[in-house]
């Protein structure tokens, strides 16, 4: 039973951000981390391989070539393999053009389980996963609290309205996870030792046999404008009075707004 | 190529939710910019009595199915609907709106925008303006020349008021769609836990409460104010692994992202992740004894002080003032 956990080099969420004139996140000078959600699907991961159900975890990302600096950090935390997919031809690739790769990857890797982070810190559509499963007609398992593999099916804890849901599907299929399935490991220095000898492939588009038409160079959407948030108006703050003084500006504060 | 636009329209226990009746509007508006008709996807127990949404703009609603499975069950139908074209797809950006998204996206090779906070129709064309990296950028976005149609919308709660006004939307059933691998988990097993939370992604006012609120208790004082303003408690994800009040309060990164006309933060310091999740509120007041916490550099009006001294005489305040 094999795990591929699809990672995303991002700039850590603290780092200045800024675009590039052709209107893309400019990832030079930024430091770059795993996708702090994904780093839950990896924890999810190793804890299957912990508890046998899962025999080999494997990596997966889409990226520049720095990006084989996560996928290492993510081969420290724990795991046996990886892989980067990098192309001129997808820099700037949108969700759809990234699925379409992943999804090309994924069937040459071979997996019973796909596994993602619920979303990404610097795009947030969270539809990277679905796409995948669509693209491979594999069943889809979302926003899992919790994945279970278990003989042919797959099954996760979902939260619902009042409680949660258990959904199961059989296997293969792509998954992705919330924060709630524990925090993640650090890496030891013995894994950072180890996770330089793992063995960590690079491919290019062609050696999953797609080529640029095909993904529609790279995104079927593009940017027109960036700019700043409008400007909000400076904080209005009320210190250094009594409760009942603070109630009383609150309240007049939400009544000239009408608020209430 | 028609210039149709269509929503997904969710309905359970015979309902229609919230985010229904926003995109049935956000639709129509669009529609009536792009010379198109508002088409809604309707799925979930009672989706089979949406002709009502004509009310909120819809002119044609599709049952895509009414059963209480997992929406990926009705990504095929919704893939047949939309398959001949259209301007847009708009999409709730909650879990079930963005699977069925997804697989639109995967499916049919749909451009994707979003999640938006406004959307327009220019010379025939979408404009979506989602915030990134954060909040710390607005981006226009479209889809390329050429590409599939219709474009998928993730549009969050509130994005769109709805309006009432119009009349019956025409009813049909999306075309037969064969047995689909995508679609196929089940739920096994459903498990409540209390009574229902109200869904945050639909109030209006939502007064959210974070480790400065200590307890599981302290949150009484929270949902008594969110009574009198009459809105729903929200929490940080402090709050929420705390085990103080369920996850499906959770509001950020992780949680739900809301818009409400008010949010009201007590005990919430601010970080980003939860910032993420509510900054597109139009007014913020914050309620927190650190002055230096960094919610009080993008609230509106910033409280510094004891929350379980101001919020109570808040709820007072204002019970006073709606009785006077």
């Amino acid at each position: 039973m094999r795990i591929v956990v699809c990672i995303k080099q991002v700039p850590a969420t603290t780092a200045e951000k800024r675009y590039t004139p052709e209107m893309r996140l400019d990832r030079s000078g930024a430091e770059a981390v795993i996708n702090p959600l994904d780093e839950y699907a990896i924890e999810q991961a190793l804890k299957l391989q912990e508890s046998g159900a899962v025999e080999t975890v494997s990596y997966l990302s889409m990226g520049p070539e720095q990006a084989t600096e996560a996928l290492r950090r993510a081969l420290a935390m724990g795991g046996d393999d990886a892989t980067l997919v990098t192309d001129p031809a997808l820099v700037g690739a949108d969700e759809w053009a990234t699925a379409r790769v992943l999804a090309a990857a994924l069937d040459r890797i071979g997996a019973e389980v796909s596994l993602m982070g619920m979303a990404s810190d610097d795009a947030r559509g969270s539809l990277v996963p679905g796409a995948v499963a669509a693209i491979r007609n594999l069943p889809l398992l979302s926003y899992g609290a919790q994945l279970w593999v278990e003989g042919k099916a797959a099954r996760i804890r979902r939260l619902n309205s009042t409680g949660y849901d258990i959904l199961e599907a059989p296997l293969p299929v792509v998954a992705s996870v919330t924060d709630q399935v524990g925090e993640p490991r650090y890496a030891s220095l013995k894994g950072i030792m180890a996770a330089k000898r793992k063995p960590l492939e690079t491919w290019s588009l062609a050696d999953i046999g797609l080529s640029a038409d095909e993904i529609h160079g790279g995104a079927v959407t593009r940017m027109v404008e960036v700019r700043p948030p409008e400007e909000k108006g400076p904080t209005e703050r009320i210190e250094n009075v009594g409760a009942d003084e603070a109630a009383a500006k609150v309240a007049d504060w939400l009544a000239a707004r009408k608020l209430i | 190529m028609s210039n149709d636009v269509f929503f997904l329209a969710e309905f359970s226990e015979g309902k229609p939710a919230r985010s229904a009746q926003e995109l049935a509007t956000g639709a129509a508006q669009l529609a009536a910019q792009s010379g198109g008709a508002a088409v809604g996807l309707a799925y979930g127990e009672g989706s089979g009595e949406s002709a009502g949404l004509g009310a909120w703009g819809a002119n044609r609603m599709v049952i895509l199915g009414e059963g209480n499975g997992p929406a990926v069950g009705f990504a095929a139908a919704a893939a047949s609907a939309v398959g001949e074209g259209g301007l847009a797809v708009l999409a709730p950006a909650t879990p079930n709106g963005r699977d069925l998204a997804a697989a639109l996206v995967g499916k049919l090779g749909l451009p994707a925008l979003g999640p938006v906070r406004a959307v327009r129709v220019e010379g025939g064309g979408l404009h979506a303006e989602a915030s990134t990296l954060q909040g710390t950028f607005v981006t226009v976005s479209e889809p390329t020349d050429g590409a599939p149609a219709p474009t998928v919308v993730l549009v969050l709660a509130n994005t769109f008021t709805p309006e009432e006004g119009g009349g019956t939307a025409e009813v049909t059933s999306a075309p037969e769609a064969a047995a689909d691998p995508f679609g196929a988990a089940t739920i096994v097993e459903s498990h409540a836990e209390g009574k229902a939370a109200v869904n945050l992604e639909e109030a209006t006012v939502i007064v959210a409460g974070g480790r400065g609120v200590g307890s599981a208790d302290g949150f009484g004082i929270l949902q008594e104010l969110a009574d009198e303003l009459g809105g729903a408690v929200g929490s940080s994800r402090a709050a929420a692994d705390a085990g103080w009040v369920p996850y499906q309060l959770q509001i950020g990164q992780t949680g739900k992202v809301v818009k409400p006309a008010l949010y009201l933060g007590c005990g919430i310091s601010g970080a980003i992740q939860h910032r993420v999740g509510m900054q597109t509120s139009e007014n913020v007041v914050a309620i927190n004894k650190d002055p230096d916490a960094p919610i009080g550099e993008f609230a509106d009006l910033f409280v510094v002080g004891d929350l379980f001294a101001v919020v109570p005489k808040l709820t007072q305040e204002i019970r006073r003032r709606k009785g006077a």
